[in-house]
């Protein structure tokens, strides 16, 4: 009794907080460099689909938004990734020069916020590109 | 069978009701997730997935560890500690660990008492303490459960909320964490405290929780 008891805690917190991150981290590391390669090549409309619907919303206030992308302030030269966190339906990947905010989507990991720094005190990152 | 199944009913129908409530604590907790993946712009999420997410898995241990907690600390705790006129006390008098005697175990072990009451040493001293043991092992484990689920929910929260993620070690300090676990602990505490002081004046006829309903309020430690 006790010993099933305990591999049910034992499965529950392994089942629900370390379930394997390392293909998501991937996925989500791919996503963040497709944004900044679509913007080198200035191909807003790649760009766009690699967006969050509310982002892309909110980037598309004034303009299309494949237009409008690439007048935002974000990063010339964002650097190679330097840490992922992947925790459940959110992720954050770090690059030399910028900081991109995922959320997962049915087709994969979209671009909630780009562009972002941090504040410090406590107070989330301010970033040029958000839904 | 049938009457096998009267005899387990107890230990049956709350395994069969645990069973249907964490059910539906995954139905409404799923709901309750994808509303909050709705207002922030983000996907719904399948109930499978939600069902092996931190999130239900911390709501679900945050609640277990309280409650073997709470048997823990009243199976040892009654040792010692007495409430005159509760049924669920031991008399005045009789606290601690009492006699071989009285408990029935090693030269006083009888016919039918389990193995390790009889042969003595520290398989004795271990049976001695088993159930004590039991409820504080699965508390401490059910926590370090919710510690691990919960913060991994709360780096998914800190996330959409674009904050760094914090460590499990640093989680152990933050008030998440302590607000989680104190809100079930103090539930506990005050349905004992309120159940042993409840059962001196109160009763429920039939019920071995309660004093047989004509049993005065000065007697303790009698059951029904």
């Amino acid at each position: 009794m006790i010993r099933s008891v305990l591999a049910g805690v034992t499965a529950l917190a392994l089942l629900t907080a370390c379930s394997p991150a390392g293909g998501r981290e991937q996925a989500a590391d791919e996503v963040a460099e497709r944004l900044y390669a679509a913007l080198g090549a200035s191909d807003g409309r790649a760009a766009c689909d690699l967006l969050a619907p509310d982002t892309a919303a909110s980037v598309a206030d004034d303009q299309p938004c494949a237009e409008a992308i690439l007048d935002e302030d974000l990063p010339d030269q964002p650097g190679r990734v330097t840490r992922t966190a992947v925790y459940g339906q959110q992720a954050q990947v770090k690059l030399a020069g910028d900081t991109v905010f995922l959320a997962a989507f049915p087709g994969g990991w979209r671009v909630v916020a780009a562009g972002c720094t941090a504040r410090g005190g406590g107070r989330p990152y301010d970033c040029e590109l958000e839904g | 069978m049938r009457r096998r199944l009267r005899d387990n009913s107890l230990g049956l129908v709350f395994g069969g009701l645990f069973l249907v409530v964490l059910g539906l604590q995954a139905l409404a907790g799923h709901a309750d997730f994808n509303q909050r993946q709705l207002t922030e712009g983000l996907p719904p999420i399948s109930l499978g997935r939600y069902v092996t997410s931190a999130s239900f898995g911390a709501d679900v241990a945050e609640n277990w560890q309280s409650e073997y907690l709470q048997f823990f600390l009243y199976v040892v705790l009654t040792v010692f500690l007495i409430q005159k006129g509760s049924p669920e006390s031991k008399a005045p008098g009789q606290s601690g660990l009492e006699s071989d005697k009285e408990q029935k175990i090693g030269a006083y072990a009888e016919e039918q008492s389990p193995r390790w009451a009889r042969t003595g040493g520290w398989r004795t001293r271990l049976y001695s303490n088993s159930l004590g043991f039991a409820m504080g092992v699965i508390f401490l484990g059910s926590w370090l459960a919710q510690s691990i689920a919960g913060a991994a929910a709360f780096n998914e929260e800190r996330l959409g909320d674009q904050h760094d993620p914090v460590s499990w070690a640093r989680y152990l300090t933050e008030p998440d964490f302590w607000n989680r676990t104190l809100q079930n602990w103090q539930s506990e505490l005050l349905a004992v405290a309120s159940f042993a002081i409840l059962a001196i004046y109160l009763r429920q006829r039939g019920s071995p929780e309660s004093k047989p309903v004509g049993t005065p309020h000065t007697a303790t430690g009698i059951e029904g």
